[in-house]
């Protein structure tokens, strides 16, 4: 066991080192640069020393080996547009990807697990035959579009809840009604995700059941006089959580990217925001710093799904 | 175990919330009862620190430091220059010197009053650490000429004096500044201490907001706001309905939905320029027929019908806005026509081929033109033009390739002179004519994307340099018209229409918001105006 990890591990620090340096050289082969990002459309119109300067000053250092050194001190660089250390601007941001994203994901994963295992249990009917109909429409459906749609309706039709923001802005309020706030900003964001998300769950979920429903083991189940919601749970829908967890895990790795979208539609902070103003202002460091985060992320995840496959299915180890 | 497993499982989610929370905290302000608070809307929430030596280059952001840092002079809804830290000011020629009379009452926000001597330090700090914004290439030196007199001496007589430094520099404190030597590196709280009716108090980087509060003892008088809250929103029209926001930039198709719900709308209608940029410096575009031709080719009116959905006006071939002090209405002007551009194509050379195209030699015209996104007061607008442009101009029997691209990889590829023809636009064209220069000359715009960056008319290189140094207006005028005249007739980029910018505001707050004509500071098209929100 122990030399089944101590390998994984090696394996897994050498990609996360050839894909930290990708993620150090592919942002620099954007085109555009800063200067002329921040510069081009300013009010102010710069003499010949002056851009000379800045460009001298925003340079992109190409030193990969000090760069990986700086990265193991935690020193990520600064962000040009920010002037504020890269780290710092992603850990002030994380935690509202991770409440989006992170809250999102179980949400769908959980609601799409149950309702696709219930829709295979009554296989057939037309409950189910409904059910798929409508969440294969539904998936085709893109974020943005719904993310519109419900804008529309809660926030600017029935004006109950906020149109953007993570909360109210220098609100005067104790900390239940800060909390209030928060879950009122998160909801619209938040239901957008899991509408986008919880059809794949649901048709992966009962397509995973269908074929678990045929095997001989839940006769057995049956046989012994168990309870039906027993046989459906402990014995059939176990089997569905390994593609279920596969699928979380792959969405989870995507996080900054997928948050991109529907942070931007409702003003949203977090990673995915912050990522597209680095990216439009060419701010190097700081899309270096994003990419490395997600680059940790991804390798996290999958190390930490291959640890979660070997408990619930030891014949992956 | 399984309840310990699980209360850790509920224990995680919880922390993270309470994490949150706990960081937030410190945003809660103190209640402030009876005190209106105004709440302003921003596609993009961050701007930077409000100081001089750390907001982003752009026009948000300088209005930001504008409500913390006042100037000498300023502009009102006139567009006019008023009163500002200096009380009045006089030129005297001889010895080519501004001297202004300081206002006895302003004060900076620690208490400390403002003295003559805090603008002679901050010409000296301006020119120890310029900034973009400050640019004091003409200044020589200042002195305290007097107990609340203060003199600026110019190396040249510089006609933009007033407008590009006195109502845009920031006067900044002797007293804090003084011993800080990398104010880039400085963002201690004496940083944000201005003379400006607002203290800056906070600026959440995260959730892109702004709080500032209103400065009691503002030598102005006690400003109309209580507090001046900015807040990134990209739905200005749900914003605004809900009355999340007071003020939002928006799209003029929302207008009338918001005049409904009893909000001001205001339209800036001339400030902003969009234009065709032309590479000069290739041939065909270097040949003057050629550009006059595309002028013919492109029906500037049809444009905005269709691209714009009328909510714009055509641009002055001369540049300056037509509501410019200095505009010169008497200009060349190239009516759409394309039998016109077609009979400048062939007197160049070119024939048709059977489909009425172009060709030189048996090469084929084919101009590449690039499109994107542009950003306008701060905000990105979406670009129609590119695919009427190319109909525009396929009648007159030249193709066109439209590349759409990101903004940034447009200005780039501008910048190092790699393109044919390509959509830009700017600000500015209501502010100091020295605009002309910047957007016309590489003399004057480094590498500017906006500028034409064209020399090859000694005429108005010569005038150009000239008008700067014309102190009296009626001399900076006959040559401001002249440069106009000679812009319209060369056409190194062609202004194509001034798209009109809107923005909707909540009146029962009782704050009058205003465009300022020419743009506040070096020409800003936001109306953000801090005299609207100062005094009865």
């Amino acid at each position: 066991m122990m030399s089944v990890l101590w390998r994984r591990g090696v394996v897994y620090l050498l990609a996360a080192l050839a894909i930290v340096y990708v993620g150090y050289r592919l942002p620099g082969l954007l085109p555009g640069d800063y200067v002329t990002t921040v510069y081009g459309g300013a009010e102010v119109v710069l003499t010949a020393d002056q851009e000379q300067l800045l460009r001298a000053r925003y340079a992109a250092a190409d030193n990969f080996f000090s760069y990986l050194q700086n990265l193991l001190l935690l020193d990520w660089g600064e962000s040009w547009a920010h002037k504020t250390p890269v780290f710092t601007l992603i850990m002030a941001a994380l935690p509202w990807t991770l409440l989006l994203m992170g809250g999102a994901h179980l949400l769908a994963t959980a609601l799409g697990m149950i309702a696709g295992v219930e829709a295979a249990w009554r296989r057939g009917g037309r409950l189910e035959k409904a059910g798929v109909g409508s969440m294969t429409l539904l998936q085709g459906v893109p974020e943005l579009a719904l993310g519109v749609v419900l804008l529309l309706v809660f926030s600017y039709q029935l004006g109950w809840l906020p149109a953007g923001g993570g909360l109210s802005a220098y609100a005067e309020a104790g900390t239940g009604g800060l909390l209030l706030d928060l879950l009122r900003h998160l909801l619209l964001p938040l239901a957008t995700l899991v509408l986008a998300w919880f059809p794949g769950n649901f048709l992966l979920a009962r397509a995973s059941m269908v074929l678990v429903l045929r095997q001989p083991f839940l006769v057995t189940a049956r046989a012994k006089g168990l309870p039906p919601w027993r046989v459906r749970y402990r014995h059939a829908a176990r089997n569905v959580l390994l593609p279920l967890v596969t699928r979380f895990g792959l969405r989870l790795a995507f996080m900054v990217t997928g948050a991109l979208v529907v942070e931007t539609l409702f003003a949203y902070p977090g990673l995915g925001t912050l990522l597209y103003q680095a990216i439009s202002l060419r701010d190097l460091p700081l899309v270096q710093g994003i990419v490395l985060a997600a680059i940790l992320a991804l390798l996290a995840v999958n190390l930490g799904l291959e640890l979660l496959y070997g408990r619930l299915d030891p014949r992956t180890w | 175990m399984n309840s310990g497993a699980s209360s850790n499982r509920c224990l995680w989610p919880a922390i993270l919330l309470a994490a949150i929370c706990l960081t937030l905290l410190p945003l809660l302000g103190p209640a402030r009862a009876g005190e209106p608070t105004v709440r302003i809307a921003d596609g993009r929430g961050d701007w930077g620190l409000p100081n001089p030596f750390h907001h982003y280059p752009r026009g948000p952001g300088y209005i930001h430091m504008s409500w913390v840092f006042d100037t000498l002079v300023w502009k009102d809804h006139r567009g006019e220059l008023v009163p500002a830290l200096a009380n009045s000011w006089a030129y005297e020629p001889q010895r080519q010197a501004f001297t202004f009379q300081m206002n006895p009452q302003a004060q900076w926000h620690d208490g400390t009053p403002v003295t003559a001597a805090d603008v002679a330090f901050t010409i000296d700090l301006f020119q120890r650490h310029p900034t973009p914004w400050v640019n004091l290439k003409e200044i020589s030196h200042a002195e305290v000429t007097g107990s609340r007199q203060v003199t600026i001496f110019l190396r040249h007589p510089y006609a933009p004096f007033l407008a590009d430094i006195g109502g845009t520099m920031p006067i900044m404190p002797a007293h804090i500044w003084r011993e800080v030597e990398e104010p880039t590196s400085f963002t201690e709280p004496g940083a944000f201490i201005g003379s400006g009716p607002f203290r800056f108090i906070d600026f959440n980087k995260v959730q892109g907001t702004y709080l500032y509060e209103a400065f009691a003892d503002y030598y102005q008088g006690r400003p109309k706001a209580a507090r001046l809250i900015y807040l990134r929103s990209s739905q200005p029209l749900v914003a605004l309905s809900r009355g999340e926001v007071d003020l939002a930039a928006i799209q003029p198709e929302m207008a009338d939905a918001l005049k409904k719900q009893n909000f001001t709308v205001l339209c800036d209608e001339r400030g902003w320029n969009r234009k065709l940029m032309i590479n000069h410096r290739r041939p065909p575009f270097s040949d003057r027929r050629f550009r006059q031709a595309l002028a013919h080719a492109i029906d500037r009116e049809a444009l905005i019908a269709q691209a714009q959905r009328g909510h714009a006006r055509p641009a002055s071939y001369g540049l300056l806005s037509k509501d410019h002090s200095l505009y010169n209405p008497d200009l060349p002007d190239y009516a759409p026509d394309p039998a016109k551009a077609r009979a400048l194509l062939e007197e160049m050379g070119y024939t048709a081929d059977a489909e009425g195209f172009y060709q030189l030699e048996g090469r084929p015209l084919i101009v590449e033109l690039l499109v994107s996104n542009i950003t306008a007061g701060g905000q990105s607008v979406p670009n129609r033009d590119g695919e009427k442009i190319r109909r525009q101009l396929a009648r007159a029997g030249i193709r066109v390739e439209l590349v759409n691209m990101e903004q940034a990889v447009t200005d780039q590829r501008i910048r190092d002179w790699q393109f044919d023809l390509a959509l830009s636009g700017h600000g500015g064209v209501a502010g100091d004519a020295r605009i002309l220069n910047e957007m016309i000359s590489p003399n004057y715009s480094g590498g500017s994307v906006n500028s034409a960056r064209f020399d090859a008319n000694p005429e108005l290189e010569e005038l150009l340099a000239t008008q700067l140094r014309a102190m009296e207006p009626d001399e900076r005028r006959r040559l401001v018209h002249r440069i106009q005249e000679l812009h319209a007739l060369e056409l190194p980029a062609m202004p194509l229409y001034y798209p009109d910018a809107c923005v909707a505001y909540n009146p029962r707050l009782g704050i009058d918001w205003f465009y300022t004509p020419g743009g506040v500071g070096k020409g800003i098209p936001i109306p953000q105006n801090k005299l609207s929100v100062i005094g009865e």
